[in-house]
């Protein structure tokens, strides 16, 4: 069994999916993962895939742009590479980071920066703008020797600097709020092959 | 598809308009932990050595508590909600110190208040009495030192049970606390009476509330045990707001409840989230979120904007009551199926002083004490931070106290007084207690001094019928 990592994006259209799915299926090739979604009219897709021979990374980006030609796809194959299953902060604890305020260049590159310097991991990130507001949410892992405050005070002197405010709150306010599920304190009690909830 | 064994630790779980909506219920409209109250039990404490006595209150406080100031602080990082007030209740201290004589009970409060001010701690409560069917030397004791815990000591709450449904009313002790209201504005009278505020005469006390001033750590609790007071006028009177500003068509009272349920669900998760992780830390028992919608004098977190917002403009005209059991009920449904851990008083409160729109309702004459009166039949928590005129006589207090007493012992319902005579000041001027109690104009008592008699009697009002309810 060879495992490769699939990323396609396209201009939205109706039947990508289909035809992605069916390049793979036809090659003996079995999806383990995807996860999709549209923005600003854009698709774009990431799957791992598992084939039970190894072939060629060109071959597959090949077979999937011309099988996808009428959608014009982009198409990005590699091949899955164990060491990328280490987790990057290993015994973190995920914490939801939301930022808002006022739109300027620089505002994401300004935010991670501090984030990175701190060894904090962003697992999902959706930043928006709309008019000149400015909002952004992200999951992120932080190392557990360092505190939700100490990357607040962070975040807030970046953001003294440019109109922003950050708040840094573990994930569990946010399932205790949104899900009718018991409130649970401590870490989270995830089984394996959770539901993706989209955006 | 198969799921790979890594998957679970990168899967994406929030929804971004999730997580805003969440954040702007702190942000935009004041959703906080309006109160961590620990409950201490401290019946063992009793001691006929008074030193000992206050000694062991101290060790057990200081055991207990000593933490509670920092882990408050971490769980707020942690969530950033915050945590506006930490409290003690502890059992009632009649039956702790009743071996005492009456400075042996003073010495007891002043006991309470230091160690309160030592473990970061703004008000402490269960200086309390339950004389519902009778009194013992102690609780008569306690009732006589009133006066002087209030005026003399900072943040030590007292409370009184005087009635229940199972025993009827204590209209002895209600007469006595006439005149310890009296004797307490009196001595606080440079702060407009402000003693009074500190004093909660209850029918049917909560042994688990976890607001002030009529905490107290009752029968039937553990050694120690987190309680939690959200607050969340702001956040309700907002769904509330935002329901009318995006139907398309008028909503019914109906759409109305629905909304408001949905809020008080997500606000009695925050409380229970925040309790556990209180409790969790500390390594004691959590107890219960208190449902009660807990309004503060800033303009944006009153009770009475929520009846605003759904169309009682002029708080105190036919509709208030109505509209206030709508609220009150649906704000119990959400959080009963939020959360099984409810407990305390568990409604809307309609302190008076303490929200901006119910004292604004005064000062216009719309608001009156019968309209109050009656709008505590339908909710928590009785006739609650009300400045009356100074020259009111104790029997008139006492009867003003034995009509909401009995309002809540024939309903079944915890009622509770909390009026504050202001020394030399008469209706229509204004009273100004401050920080979280507010000011308001002082209402009238109509036909003040027609009950005296009445009151005088004495003796008990028989516990009430429970069949033929209507």
């Amino acid at each position: 069994m060879k495992n490769y990592i699939v990323t396609v994006t396209a201009a939205d259209q109706v039947g990508i999916v289909q035809t992605v799915a069916g390049t793979i299926r036809a090659r003996g090739g079995n999806i383990l993962e995807l996860s999709q979604t549209v923005m600003r009219g854009y698709f774009t897709i990431i799957l791992e895939v598992s084939f039970p021979e190894p072939l060629s990374t060109k071959a597959l980006a090949g077979a999937l742009t011309a099988d996808g030609e009428r959608f014009d796809l982009t198409v990005v194959v590699i091949e899955a590479d164990e060491r990328a299953r280490q987790v990057p902060v290993p015994n973190g604890e995920r914490f939801i980071l939301t930022v808002l305020g006022d739109d300027a260049p620089g505002n994401i590159h300004g935010i991670a920066g501090c984030l990175a310097a701190r060894g904090v991991n962003i697992v999902d990130l959706h930043a928006r703008v709309d008019g000149t507001r400015f909002a952004l949410v992200m999951e992120a892992f932080l190392p557990s020797d360092l505190s939700p405050a100490d990357v607040r005070a962070e975040l807030e002197k970046f953001g003294r600097e440019h109109g922003l405010e950050a708040y840094v709150q573990h994930e569990n306010i946010f399932t205790a709020t949104s899900e009718p599920s018991p409130v649970r304190v401590g870490p989270p009690l995830r089984i394996q092959g959770d539901a993706i909830v989209p955006h | 598809m198969s799921a790979p064994p890594y998957a679970s630790k990168e899967t994406q779980l929030y929804r971004t308009e999730d997580v805003l909506a969440t954040l702007g219920m702190i942000r935009q409209h004041k959703l906080d932990v309006r109160t961590v109250t620990m409950g201490v039990d401290l019946s063992g404490c009793g001691s006929p050595d008074l030193a000992v006595l206050c000694a062991r209150v101290r060790d057990r406080l200081l055991h207990f508590a000593g933490r509670l100031r920092q882990v408050c602080h971490e769980v707020e990082q942690r969530y950033g909600i915050p945590i506006v007030n930490r409290r003690i209740a502890v059992s009632p201290v009649a039956g702790v110190a009743s071996a005492h004589s009456a400075e042996g009970y003073l010495e007891l409060a002043r006991t309470l208040d230091a160690v309160a001010e030592e473990v970061g701690v703004d008000l402490v409560g269960g200086f309390s009495a339950q004389v519902q069917k009778g009194w013992t030397d102690g609780a008569r004791r306690l009732i006589g030192t009133l006066p002087e815990v209030l005026s003399t000591t900072k943040r030590v709450c007292a409370s009184v049970n005087v009635g229940t449904t199972a025993a009827g009313i204590n209209m002895d002790a209600v007469l006595a606390l006439g005149h310890v209201l009296k004797d307490a504005a009196e001595r606080t009278r440079a702060h407009d009476g402000f003693g009074c505020a500190k004093l909660v005469i209850f029918a049917n006390a909560p042994s688990d509330n976890p607001f002030m001033a009529g905490a107290f750590h009752g029968p039937g609790e553990p050694d120690c045990v987190i309680n939690i007071g959200v607050s969340g006028p702001g956040v309700v009177k907002a769904a509330v707001e935002d329901l009318m500003a995006h139907a398309t068509v008028n909503p019914t009272l109906g759409e109305i409840a629905e909304e408001i349920k949905s809020t008080a669900f997500r606000v009695t998760r925050v409380g229970e989230l925040i309790g556990r992780e209180v409790a969790s830390r500390l390594g004691v028992a959590f107890g219960i979120v208190d449902l009660s919608l807990a309004p503060t004098p800033q303009v944006g977190d009153s009770v009475g904007e929520i009846l605003q917002a759904m169309g009682v403009l002029r708080i105190g005209a036919p509709g208030s009551t109505a509209a206030l059991a709508l609220l009150n009920d649906a704000v119990k449904k959400g959080g009963s199926f939020a959360s099984s851990s409810v407990g305390g008083l568990s409604g809307a409160f309609v302190a008076v002083s303490e929200d901006a729109a119910l004292a604004h309702a005064v000062e216009q004459g719309d608001l009156t004490l019968a309209k109050l009166e009656a709008m505590t039949a339908v909710c928590s928590v009785g006739l609650d931070m009300i400045a009356v005129p100074g020259e009111t006589d104790a029997e008139t207090l006492a009867a003003l106290i034995a009509d909401e007493v009995a309002i809540g012992v024939i309903n079944h319902k915890t009622t509770a007084v909390r009026v504050i005579p202001v020394p030399g000041k008469a209706a229509g001027d204004r009273a100004v207690f401050g920080g979280l109690f507010g000011e308001m104009t002082i209402l009238p008592i109509h036909a003040a001094g027609g009950s005296a008699e009445f009151v005088r009697h004495g003796g008990r009002i028989p516990a009430p019928l429970s069949s033929l309810r209507n």
